[in-house]
Formats: structure tokens, C-alpha cells, sequence
């Protein structure tokens, strides 16, 4: 057997098995779109593609209000309403963070920075009683702005991504910072002109994972916005689902699909630095 | 040490910071079962101030689903035209979640003025009625007598009528008449011989594979408690005091009787339903969309959804079945499906009263339906009926549960540490009997530790 041929065979195998797997791993959500068109009893009934009847039924009751007050059109604007600024607000204010505790060394830096990472593992079941009577106290639920959700943003509550980012911050070589000095960059200076650009990668991938997460809150909304006309996505899509009396499956799968269109289209225009991002760190020399 | 904080010191800080935290969360919640189920303190309650004229907005929240949303709002529209100068601000969402949003809300004291709430609240969050008015201040504008005494008894927590039932619902019988015609049994079963007997002619007619019934651990626990009513007749436990009405030897020979179920191929064994569905519900299981199971025991409000959930081929012979006697006593309970409270942080109890009173008593009653349940009240389930807005199916199920239950429910059985699925007591006990071929007495220990940790008095 030639060289070229036992290269064919790998080749095959090779894509063989990954297109076994992925095709493993796209299944739920090809699934997914195939039960929109189903009803209850066959999506019950077995976890084929196959559409024995198929029905728009979803999609048509995915149109529907609820008593006039709410859409789906009018939900995902209320979503990105509060998720573009949550998702700003975190990325400034993350990296302002970040750079204080990567590049300056101040009193007490090792302990505030343990503080901020123990608050990594209080869950959130914790905060809410507290942080809801403080914001109640601020008079933020059910404001119109949806204060309550991304205020809090702008101050780096967001550890994960303050540590994230000071681990890539140790891959930035100071040497640029004090080239940057040596040129007359101020501390602000050396981070908008010269630290941001290599953080780039890292920071879109901040920017995605809290779009994502934002996106699918489902507590945060249910806390804090009351009115009905106000009700974001996470909300809208389990507005029907009563466990009681029963619901259409299809109805809210059409629902989540078209409510993940948004963000799937991100995620793919994001994707080169989005990779790039998560691998960035996990080399370091 | 060199280092300022070593990793194990950093991980037992955190962990010690995230326990005082959690503690703090569970120690808020209280527990407290004071309650009283006389409904005497109407001179006790301070009136209110009148119907005011100028403008009032209400708060008001629910859960349920689509149906339910329309229903409310409608009413809402509806009672808003009769009394121009009250505007009612609704917010509403499905059940997920909604308890912990309550919840919440109820500890920072800015809860809905009007809320629909679960019976077991009044226990959990306004125990000491530090969270709902007593609706007894409100008889002008809202009139009591439409619920029968029993029903607003098991509203009275604390001395003070915290809520109006809006629904009663229990446990009933459906049966997939299909199925059993296929196996040649034409009545639905109406004695535990028809019960026994139609689990030996479905082995012997349709195949291991086919059941007459199916319970979940939870729902056996509910038929257990039925069947040990109905033998000795006496409340499983007292709904005030949370003391255990039954011995060991009693329980032991409950859950005997579920081993025989299984045993006798009357029920499918847990083990098989697992293998197949996971702890999915079993209108969501290929056995009851396909009729292999042919029979549920769920709550009269479940109708539809069950028999929506079932095939072309079995729709149609979806049955509400008969309550089952098993011993000298009507047993089994109802319980309240959900009542509706008044907060004590709202400024116009007033206004809210006459929002009940048109929702559950007067023409709202027609709007909502059985969008809750079978009303509860006479009047609205008077004035619902002639709308014909009950649901036929439903208010079948609902008739025969009620005029045959004759057992009270104590607010500690539902509790989550006893029903919850896949962690839960009743769970445990029911999964033992079936994987380890248990018996009554063996099992009967962990039910019992498992009910004094909740709170009973066994």
C-alpha cells in the first residue's frame, strides 16, 4: 500500500469521525427546529427528525400577544435594551479593573484581590434577598431604564471576567507599557492606546459570554421588571408554560429558536476573535 | 509561608464566607405552623378605611399560563370599566421561578397589592400573618359567605382569614378506555378486585408491557395516604398541630399495600418507568401518549393535559374514573389549589376587596372561568356556569373529587424536601421498595426521619 493511499484512508477516518461527532453534537439543536413543526404527542413520541404532520401552529402562536401587552418583536427589544449596556458597562469597567490589579502594585492589592475572588463562589440565590431591597431602597425595580439589572455592571461586579482579564494582562509584556511611558503615555493612555488593542481577543470574548449570559437571565427580569409591556425574551418565551394545565411544545421551541437567532448571528460574527480569545491564555511562554 | 494567602487558607475563607451566607438565606424564611382553623376573629379585625373616589391603582400578580394571562386581563379590563377611578397594574409569569420572586418580594415588603398565591404561603411566608391582611377587615366589600366554612378554614392561618380559596382541587382516577377495551374490560374500575383484576388481564391480554396504572413516588405516596384514610378514617395528619395520625405498623402496611400494586402488574414498577422516561412527567412518556399506560392518579385540574397529551388513536377514550373506595371510609383530601390575599402593604384594601369580590363572586367570575380551577366560591361558580365557561371535563373530575374526599391536607405534606423529584423522602422510600424488593417495614423508618426532619411530630 502506497503512501498516498494509507493518507487517503487517514484523511477519511479522520473526517469520518468528525463529522460523526459533530453531527452528535448539532443533533439537539437540529432537533430543536425540527419539533417547532411537530405537536406534543409526536415530540413526546420519539427523538427523530422525521415531521410525520407537520404544522406552523408555533410559529403562528409564537405571534401571539399576551392581553395586548406584550409581543415577541416588543420582547427582544426590551432585551437588548438592557443587554448593550450591561454588556459595555461590564467590559470598561472589567478592564479598568483588570489593569489596576495586573499592572500597579498598591497596599492591601493581594487581599482585595483574594476579596474579589471569593465573591466568584457566592451564589447568586445569596444575593438576591439583599440586593433587592438595596435596589428597591434606590426605587430601580420596574424601572423603565432596567437599572436594577445592569447599573451594577459598571463597577466590575463582574469577577469572572476581572480575573479572566488580568490573566491575559500577564501575557501583555510590560516592556510595551514602559515604551509607551518612555513616549509620554499616561496611565490611561498606555491602556486605551497600547494594553486594549492586544486584549482585544480576551475582550470580545468577555463581550460574547456576557451577551450570552444576559440574553438567557431568566431571575434577574423575573425580580426586577413587573410590567408585563417591559418583559424581555427569558420571560416571554416561558410566559405560556403553565406545568398545570399543559402547553404547545412547539409554540415555545419556535419561540427559543427565533429568540437565539440574534445571538447565533454574533456569536458567528465574532467567531475569529471569539476562539482566538479562549486559546489566547493557555499557551503562555 | 511566603506567600500572603496560601490556596487552602483562600478556600477556607470562601468556604466559610459561602456557608454564613446560605445559613443566613434559609434562617430567613420562617416555618412557623401557629395556625388556627377557627374562623372567629371577624370582631377582632379592624375595619378600613371606605371606597375611596379619586384615583387608585392596584398592584396585582398571578401565574399560570397563556390562557390564564388573557383570562385576568379581561377581567381586569372588565372591572376597570365598572369602577373608572381604580386602575389595576398586573404583572404575571409562568410558575418556574415564581415562588422565589414572591418570596423575595414578600421579604422586602413591596409585594403586589393583590396576589395569587399557593396555600402552602400562608404557612411559609405569613405564618404569624406578618404578610396578608385578614380578609375578615373587608366583609363590606367582600363577602366571605359565598365559601363554604371548611374551605375558608384552611385559609385561616394565625387567627386571621389570610386568603379566599379560589379553587379546592384532589386525586382522581383517569383511565384510558382504549386500552382497557383492548384488554377486553369495558368498566372503568370502581373496587381495588377491579383493580387488581385488570392488572392480571392486561399481563395476560396485552403484554408485560402494558398497565393499567402508572404512579409516580409522589403520586404513590398521595394514594398511599388514600388508601390508609379510607381504611381507618382519619386525617394522615392534624392540619394545626402537624402531629402523625398513624403508627409505624399503619404507614408500613400503606406502603405494603403500593407493593402490591406493583406486585399484582397493576403499576408499572418504577425501575421500568426510569429506564425509558428519567423523572419526565408521564403525559410527557411515550408508555401514556401511546396508551401502554392506560390509567394516572392526578390532581382534577391535570384533565386536559393528560388527555391532550395522548395520541389520535386514545383521545378519545380518555375517562374520568371513579374514586376508589378501599376500606370503610371515604379517604383522601383536598386541598386549596390556590387562594388570593390581600398584602398588608397595600394602601387601598378597600378597592382590592371589591377586585376579589368582582373576580371570584361577581361578573369577573364569568370572564375567569375555570382559568384557576373550579371556582370555589358559590356565586362565582354559579355565575361561571351559566357563562359556560367550566371546563366539562374538569368540573366532572372536580365533582366527584369533592363530594367524596373527607380528609384534610396538613400544609407540612407538600413540603419539598418530602415531594421533591429525583431528592425528595417520598422518593427515596418508593424507589427502595421497588429496587431493593422492600418491604413496608423497612422502608417505613426513613419516611418517618424523613417527616420529623420537616417539622412533623411523629
Amino acid at each position: 500500500m502506497g503512501m498516498k493511499a494509507s493518507n487517503a484512508i487517514a484523511t477519511f477516518f479522520k473526517y469520518f469521525v468528525l463529522i460523526l461527532v459533530g453531527l452528535i453534537m448539532i443533533y439537539p439543536l437540529l432537533w430543536m427546529v425540527s419539533a417547532t413543526f411537530k405537536d406534543n404527542s409526536e415530540i413526546f413520541a420519539g427523538i427523530g427528525l422525521w415531521i410525520k404532520n407537520p404544522t406552523l401552529e408555533g410559529y403562528r402562536n409564537a405571534l401571539n400577544n399576551f392581553g395586548g401587552s406584550i409581543n415577541i418583536l416588543q420582547a427582544m427589544l426590551n432585551t437588548y435594551s438592557y443587554v448593550l449596556p450591561k454588556v459595555i458597562c461590564t467590559v470598561v469597567s472589567s478592564c479598568i479593573a483588570a489593569y489596576g490589579f495586573g499592572r500597579f502594585d498598591f497596599p492591601g492589592r493581594k487581599i482585595l484581590f483574594s476579596i474579589m475572588l471569593a465573591t466568584l463562589f457566592l451564589p447568586q440565590v445569596v444575593l438576591n434577598v439583599p440586593q433587592f431591597l438595596l435596589y428597591t431602597k434606590f426605587g430601580w425595580v420596574n424601572s423603565p431604564f432596567y437599572l436594577a439589572i445592569w447599573v451594577h455592571c459598571a463597577f466590575a461586579t463582574e469577577t469572572y471576567f476581572v480575573y479572566q482579564l488580568v490573566q491575559f494582562m500577564r501575557n501583555v509584556p510590560r516592556d510595551l507599557d514602559e515604551a509607551a511611558a518612555i513616549d509620554g503615555c499616561n496611565s490611561f493612555q498606555t491602556l486605551y492606546k497600547v494594553i486594549v488593542p492586544m486584549l482585544m481577543p480576551a475582550l470580545v470574548s468577555c463581550a460574547l459570554f456576557q451577551f450570552m449570559w444576559s440574553c438567557n437571565d431568566f431571575m434577574g427580569p423575573l425580580l426586577y421588571v413587573q410590567t408585563p409591556a417591559k418583559y424581555p425574551m427569558s420571560l416571554f418565551v416561558k410566559l405560556s408554560m403553565d406545568g398545570d394545565t399543559g402547553f404547545a411544545w412547539n409554540r415555545i421551541l419556535a419561540l427559543s429558536l427565533i429568540s437565539i437567532l440574534p445571538q447565533l448571528i454574533v456569536f458567528f460574527c465574532a467567531q475569529d476573535q471569539f476562539v482566538e480569545g479562549i486559546s489566547a491564555g493557555a499557551v503562555k511562554g | 509561608m511566603s506567600k500572603a494567602i496560601s490556596r487552602r487558607d483562600f478556600l477556607k475563607v470562601t468556604g466559610a464566607v459561602g456557608a454564613a451566607g446560605l445559613l443566613a438565606a434559609c434562617g430567613g424564611s420562617s416555618n412557623s405552623t401557629a395556625a388556627s382553623s377557627t374562623a372567629s376573629s371577624a370582631a377582632a379585625a379592624e375595619s378600613v378605611a371606605g371606597l375611596s373616589t379619586d384615583p387608585v391603582t392596584l398592584t396585582m400578580s398571578w401565574w399560570g399560563g397563556e390562557s390564564r394571562h388573557n383570562a385576568y386581563q379581561d377581567a381586569i379590563k372588565a372591572f376597570s370599566a365598572e369602577h373608572s377611578n381604580i386602575t389595576v397594574n398586573p404583572t404575571f409569569a409562568a410558575w418556574s421561578g415564581w415562588e422565589d420572586t414572591m418570596s423575595t418580594k414578600f421579604a422586602g415588603g413591596v409585594a403586589e397589592d393583590v396576589c395569587q398565591i399557593n396555600w402552602n404561603w400562608l404557612y411559609n411566608y405569613s405564618g404569624n400573618g406578618q404578610t396578608f391582611i385578614d380578609l375578615n377587615s373587608v366583609t363590606d366589600y367582600l363577602d366571605l359567605t359565598q365559601w363554604d366554612d371548611a374551605k375558608l378554614g384552611a385559609c385561616n392561618v394565625a387567627n386571621a382569614q389570610q386568603c379566599v380559596p379560589i379553587s379546592m382541587t384532589g386525586r382522581i382516577f383517569y383511565w384510558n378506555m382504549t386500552t382497557f377495551n383492548k384488554a377486553g374490560i369495558t368498566e372503568v374500575p370502581k373496587t381495588l378486585d377491579d383493580l387488581m383484576n385488570a392488572g392480571k388481564t392486561f399481563k395476560e391480554k396485552l403484554g408485560d408491557d402494558y398497565y393499567p396504572l402508572h404512579l409516580g413516588a409522589y403520586d404513590r405516596m398521595i394514594l398511599m395516604v388514600f388508601y390508609l384514610e379510607s381504611k381507618y378514617g382519619k386525617d394522615w395528619a392534624d392540619p394545626t398541630t402537624s402531629t402523625l395520625n398513624y403508627t409505624a405498623d399503619e404507614i408500613a402496611e400503606g406502603i405494603d399495600f403500593i407493593k402490591s400494586l406493583v406486585d399484582g402488574h397493576v403499576i408499572m414498577p418504577l425501575p421500568t418507568y426510569y429506564g425509558a422516561n428519567g423523572d419526565g412527567a408521564t403525559h410527557q412518556s411515550n408508555e401514556w401518549i401511546t396508551g401502554k399506560i392506560a390509567g394516572i392518579f392526578e390532581w382534577d385540574s391535570a384533565a386536559s393535559k393528560y388527555q391532550d397529551a395522548l395520541d389520535e388513536d386514545n383521545k378519545a377514550g380518555f375517562t374520568v374514573g371513579e374514586e376508589i373506595k378501599f376500606g370503610d371510609y371515604n379517604g383522601g383530601f383536598s386541598k386549596v389549589s390556590m387562594g388570593m390575599a390581600i398584602t398588608k402593604t397595600c394602601k387601598n384594601p378597600a378597592e382590592a376587596a371589591t377586585l376579589i369580590e368582582y373576580l371570584w363572586n361577581g361578573d369577573g367570575a364569568a370572564i375567569m372561568g375555570s382559568e384557576c380551577g373550579v371556582p370555589a366560591s358559590k356565586a362565582g361558580l354559579a355565575t361561571a356556569q351559566a357563562a359556560g365557561k367550566i371546563n366539562d371535563l374538569v368540573a366532572e373530575a372536580n365533582d366527584k373529587v369533592m363530594s367524596f374526599v373527607s380528609c384534610q391536607l396538613d400544609p407540612l405534606f407538600e413540603s419539598s424536601d418530602l415531594k421533591a423529584t429525583g431528592t425528595g423522602v417520598y422518593q427515596e422510600v418508593f424507589d427502595t421498595v421497588d429496587y431493593d424488593n422492600a418491604s413496608g417495614a423497612d422502608v417505613v423508618d426513613t419516611l418517618l426521619d424523613g417527616m420529623s426532619a420537616v417539622g412533623y411530630n411523629v
